[in-house]
């Protein structure tokens, strides 16, 4: 039986795909760019954009549904996290934009490259991902590879960060750090959805805030 | 898809060409059903003109206070007639009332058993058996009993007639009243017999009274079980184991009589009687009717209330 | 996603709390509740804990059982031929079923409002609120009075009616009539309120202020409601029941059960998907 809620959740799930690939795209082409230094700033800029006003349109459609249909159990969870996840996805397509303008500012940095660096960017596309499969199949199983993945970023950062005050090289150095920094904080926002994807499935709410609370706490 | 519009089309056409035809026959029965009240009220309205008619001119003061006067001399009135009438129905009715009332209320609210169905099936059979019959019962077992005519006899005749009528619109009356306050007395915590007594019973009053009253009319021109009981006289009421006198058996009285006095009397009498049943019909639906705890009264205030 | 549970892991009895501890007591304890009628089972072995001063919510489609249960409750069932009721349900340890009490005065711990107004038809506002307390001997005019303010302004209903107190109950608005109804009911002081699909018959503004008005009498009362409105559940009540062709399906706190029902069967009725 159809019912009336079920065409708002059918475009509800199509436009958050077209997010999602929209995403994956763009975080792909950001970190070439500033591995390989091809300067593909307009193109994710767009991208970012497009995804944006996708936003926009799922907020408009979230509330939507809820002045009309006022959803509960299932119906009402996907609703709840597809803000949550939404967001996430507009916060992807901004870094990705923030990572190409790297490139743009400071030229070629394909040089700075280093064996660490391409560990985390391969983690990164990884993560992206499986975050956006993980959506679409509301599989709670790949959450625990994005933590993992989300954890090494993290111990790259933290690893990196202080070897790259000393460095001599400036150049090099603030393209690394603004580097670290986005993909550190496209981790968090990745686990961020996974929560809320795990929330659609069980019901609970963030098992991980803790932790991230803890990650922000002075290192001792 | 067009072939569904087209039949739909179609479908319309079809209704077009049938209103016509229907609007013919909505007026035409229309006139049929309005002539057969016509044709139910002529014979009712003529009586009741042929009874003004002919009575009016018998009645005086005189005609409602006197003793009948010879045969034949057109002195004389009905006073005992009309006493001995207020007297018998009054009387039957204390009798056939109470207990029809009150076998109504078992039938209703305690009648959901072998006992109430027997009970119910007897009433209705009751109710068809031919008056005359009914005088004679009484005949037999008061009357040839005692070893004279006397007015309990009558009394009992007449309430045989009565209660069947009272039990039954009782029965239909209370029945209607809806369920829910049933319910909503049980919730309350209310006794059962509370329940019957002081709420269904107030909201079935007004069809109750209806009854009472059709049931008092009913009685109030019995002829048959009268002849059998009360006999008739032409002296007012002396006591209870004497013949009184009553409306109908004068009217019948004055009417085999072959003298044009007589008749006269007769449709006099006949015009006394028919106002009596009319005046105690309006005076109670009046009372009731602008009583303000009365149900009906309340559904009157109700209408009112939401097409102001 | 949400696996086919049995019904025995669906109950938590006690329900959860939130995380303060609940140190209120049961009020009512429906204990292995059977209604048939002419043997088929309307109610099957219903067991249902209702906390003190809680709003409990039944729901379910049509014919699920739900008001039978409700009627159980306050042994509305003698009135009914052929039904036949067995279990327990206590009021504060006394099992209203058992032969030794006197059902007509542990009734009147209970009381209970019915899905279309119904104040009794040939009495004054001031008579109905008082009908519970007059029919069954209660004269005092003083007392009487102060009931009838008392209860009246409990149904938010008092400011309405108080300069026409001899006022026929039927030329109240239906909205009025069934907060009449709930006065008339809180009269005779009982302890816990059943409600079945109180707002159905009303208009949205009436059935808001009954929705208000249940919330505040949850201060005093303990409420059993039968509703066929989800939202309506999820505004006043703080545990839901939702039962299903007589056997009792899911019981917890509001909030879970319709943002995370356990049970299948529940997940489907309150998203819409049969019912």
């Amino acid at each position: 039986m159809t019912r009336l809620i079920d065409p708002s959740l059918h475009k509800l799930s199509f436009i958050m795909s077209e997010m999602g690939d929209m995403v994956i795209e763009s975080i792909s082409l950001a970190i070439d760019s500033y591995l390989t230094g091809t300067n593909t700033k307009d193109k994710v800029l767009k991208l970012s954009d497009a995804i944006r006003a996708k936003y926009f349109e799922v907020e408009d459609l979230t509330f939507d549904m809820l002045l009309k249909y006022q959803p509960v159990a299932d119906d009402f969870r996907l609703i709840r996290s597809s803000t949550e996840i939404s967001y996430a996805f507009s916060r992807f397509g901004r870094y990705a934009y923030d990572i190409t303008l790297v490139r743009d500012l400071f030229g070629d940095v394909s040089e700075c490259t280093n064996a660490s660096l391409v560990e985390s960017t391969k983690k990164v596309k990884h993560m992206i991902k499986a975050a956006v499969l993980s959506f679409a199949e509301l599989d709670i199983r790949k959450a625990v590879e994005i933590r993992e993945d989300e954890k090494f970023i993290d111990r790259i950062y933290r690893e990196r960060l202080p070897k790259l005050i000393e460095s001599t090289n400036t150049r090099c150095a603030l393209a690394e750090t603004l580097l670290l920094r986005y993909l550190e904080r496209i981790g968090d926002h990745a686990v961020f959805m996974s929560d809320a994807i795990n929330y659609i499935v069980t019901g609970k709410h963030r098992p991980s805030e803790e932790r991230i609370a803890s990650h922000t706490k002075t290192e001792n | 898809m067009n072939s569904i519009q087209d039949r739909r089309q179609e479908y319309r056409s079809l209704f077009k060409q049938n209103v016509a035809k229907r609007l013919l026959v909505d007026k035409a029965v229309r006139i049929i059903v309005f002539s057969c009240v016509i044709i139910a009220i002529i014979p009712l309205g003529s009586i009741l003109i042929e009874v003004f008619k002919n009575g009016l001119t018998a009645i005086s003061i005189e005609f409602l206070t006197e003793t009948p006067g010879s045969v034949g001399s057109g002195e004389g009135g009905i006073g005992p007639a009309i006493q001995g009438t207020l007297i018998i129905v009054g009387l039957s009715s204390m009798i056939g009332v109470p207990i029809g009332v009150m076998s109504g209320i078992f039938l209703s609210e305690y009648g959901d058993n072998a006992l109430a169905r027997f009970v119910r099936f007897f009433n209705d059979v009751f109710m068809e058996f031919p008056s005359i019959l009914l005088g004679i019962f009484a005949f037999l077992i008061i009357v040839l009993v005692l070893g004279h005519f006397s007015v309990w006899a009558g009394a009992f005749a007449l309430s045989l007639i009565m209660f069947p009528i009272v039990a039954r619109t009782t029965e239909e009356s209370l029945k209607m009243v809806p369920m829910t306050y049933r319910e909503a007395g049980t919730a309350l915590g209310l006794k059962k017999w509370v329940i019957t007594f002081r709420i269904v019973i107030s909201a079935a009053k007004s069809g109750m009274v209806t009854g009472i009253l059709l049931s008092v009319s009913r009685i109030g021109g019995e002829t048959a079980p009268l002849i059998m009981t009360i006999l008739g006289s032409s002296q007012f009421f002396s006591s209870m184991d004497t013949p009184m006198d009553a409306l109908p058996l004068r009217i019948w009285r004055l009417s085999l009589l072959p003298y044009d006095s007589a008749q006269l009397q007769g449709w006099g009498a006949a015009l006394v009687l028919i106002m009596i049943i009319i005046g105690i019909n309006l005076g109670i639906k009046y009372h009731f009717m602008n009583k303000k705890n009365g149900f009906f009264g309340q559904l009157i205030k109700q209408r009112r209330n939401t097409t102001k | 996603m949400t696996a086919m549970t049995t019904k025995s892991t669906n109950m938590e009895a006690p329900p959860e709390f939130s995380s303060t501890i609940d140190t209120s007591k049961y009020k009512m304890i429906a204990e292995n509740v059977t209604v048939s009628y002419g043997g088929i089972d309307a109610v099957k072995n219903v067991t249902m804990k209702f906390k003190e001063k809680s709003v409990t919510a039944l729901i379910g489609p049509s014919g699920c059982g739900k008001t039978t249960f409700l009627r159980c409750l306050n042994r509305m069932h003698d009135m009914t031929k052929n039904a036949k009721v067995t279990g327990k349900v206590m009021i504060d340890d006394i099992d209203l079923y058992s032969k030794e009490i006197d059902p007509i005065y542990h009734r009147r711990k209970v009381g209970m409002v019915f899905q279309k107004p119904n104040p009794f038809p040939t009495m004054s506002v001031y008579d109905n609120v008082t009908a519970g307390l007059r029919l069954n001997g209660v004269r005092d005019k003083k007392i009487l009075d102060e009931i009838v303010e008392d209860s009246l302004k409990m149904a938010y209903l008092w400011d309405e009616v108080k300069n026409d107190l001899k006022k026929s109950a039927i030329e109240l608005s239906g909205g009025q009539q069934q907060r009449l109804c709930i006065a008339r009911a809180l009269a005779i002081q009982p302890e816990v309120l059943l409600m079945d699909e109180p707002a159905s018959a009303l208009d949205p503004i009436a059935t808001q202020k009954i929705e208000e008005t249940i919330i505040e009498l949850k201060n005093d009362y303990t409420i059993i409601i039968v509703t066929h409105n989800m939202q309506q559940a999820i505004r006043v009540s703080d545990y839901t029941g939702f039962m299903y062709l007589g056997d009792l399906i899911e019981f917890r706190e509001t909030k879970k059960l319709f943002t995370d029902p356990k049970d299948e069967l529940t997940a489907k009725y309150v998203q819409g998907h049969f019912g």
